[in-house]
């Protein structure tokens, strides 16, 4: 298979998406093992350390369930005033 | 081809097995942590730690002796007594003498017969969570004030952070459910590229390649562009 010149780079960028939106390994890897990616959680975290190299059609899937994961968290958002009265106290009912 | 490696189910059915020992985890821990609070206190009170959930629901409790248990069934039934009381305002609750103290007349009728005067309850919260509460109990009036209510607190702070990372009552049903559905997705995924292939007599890899190139293209989820493909009809042509 050999070094792809791009996959570095695609590499790069993944961690650096994972880490801004606070996403973990295994995280990733169940979403991406659930777009039936087939490499293990093991050989993902190396892949992201740099450590193995991976085919073309795992990266991208991996790229794809990073965007995935990403796609449905909340939005961040920070609230004003009249936004705060839904915080009730704890508790029960 | 491409075969799921071996490592990949030893996580997965590592990852179930993990689950269903969570339960016994916390019902363990939380025996240990009876155990602990009556070794540690001065005259070995009758200790008892209860988990509930956010109805106020007992999900699991311990006791170092049958008088906590009858005090804290009683408790559970009625629906009042100092430890639902701790749970719910968050605070710790000293009862100096049951006798006169009136505050849960019916829990206080119930357990009248049983030889105890004084209770502490404090309560379980980690964050904004409260967990549930611990509560001890003797046989004498007077024996605990607010140093005793103080002290309690601050071992309740640990204790109660020792148990939320093993406390799973919800977390396991919601990772089960989330390894169930991975493998669905992962089977109608490889539905879709099976169809591809055999429509297009093209390789797994070609297959899968195009739908993520479909995905890309339509903003919709891998899964999602699979199961459009899996539900639609092929056109006679192309």
């Amino acid at each position: 298979m050999g070094f792809d010149p791009h996959e570095p780079e695609q590499r790069g960028q993944l961690r650096d998406a994972l880490t801004a939106a606070d996403i973990t390994v295994g995280e990733l890897w169940l979403r991406y093992f659930s777009m039936t990616g087939s490499a293990g959680e093991y050989e993902v975290q190396a892949y992201l350390q740099g450590l193995i190299s991976l085919p073309v059609i795992q990266r991208d899937l991996l790229a794809l369930a990073c965007n995935e994961i990403i796609a449905e968290k909340p939005p961040l958002h920070a609230p004003c005033a009249d936004q705060m009265k839904g915080m009730g106290p704890i508790g029960p009912s | 081809m491409t075969q799921l490696p071996l490592d990949d189910l030893t996580a997965a059915v590592a990852r179930i097995r993990g689950l269903l020992l969570t339960e016994e985890k916390v019902d363990r821990a939380v025996a240990l942590l009876a155990q602990a609070i009556k070794e540690s206190l001065p005259g070995s009170p009758g200790a008892g730690v209860s988990l509930m959930d956010a109805a106020g629901k007992r999900t699991s409790s311990a006791a170092t002796d049958s008088l906590v248990e009858k005090l804290d069934a009683a408790q559970y039934e009625l629906g009042e007594g100092p430890c639902l009381t701790a749970w719910a305002t968050g605070t710790v609750v000293i009862i100096e003498d049951l006798q006169t103290d009136t505050r849960w007349p019916r829990w206080q009728s119930a357990v009248a017969s049983l030889p105890v005067r004084s209770v502490v309850s404090a309560p379980l919260v980690v964050g904004k969570e409260a967990l549930g509460a611990f509560k001890i109990y003797s046989a004498l009036p007077g024996q605990y004030d607010e140093s005793t209510g103080r002290a309690l607190s601050l071992f309740a702070e640990t204790a109660a952070t020792l148990l939320a990372h093993i406390q799973g009552t919800e977390a396991p049903l919601r990772m089960a459910e989330s390894l169930k559905a991975s493998l669905a997705s992962r089977d109608t995924v490889n539905r879709a590229c099976g169809m591809l292939m055999e429509r297009q007599g093209i390789s797994h890899e070609r297959a899968l390649q195009q739908l993520i190139q479909n995905a890309r293209v339509s903003g919709a989820t891998l899964v999602e562009v699979s199961e459009q493909l899996a539900t639609r009809v092929p056109p006679a042509g192309s």
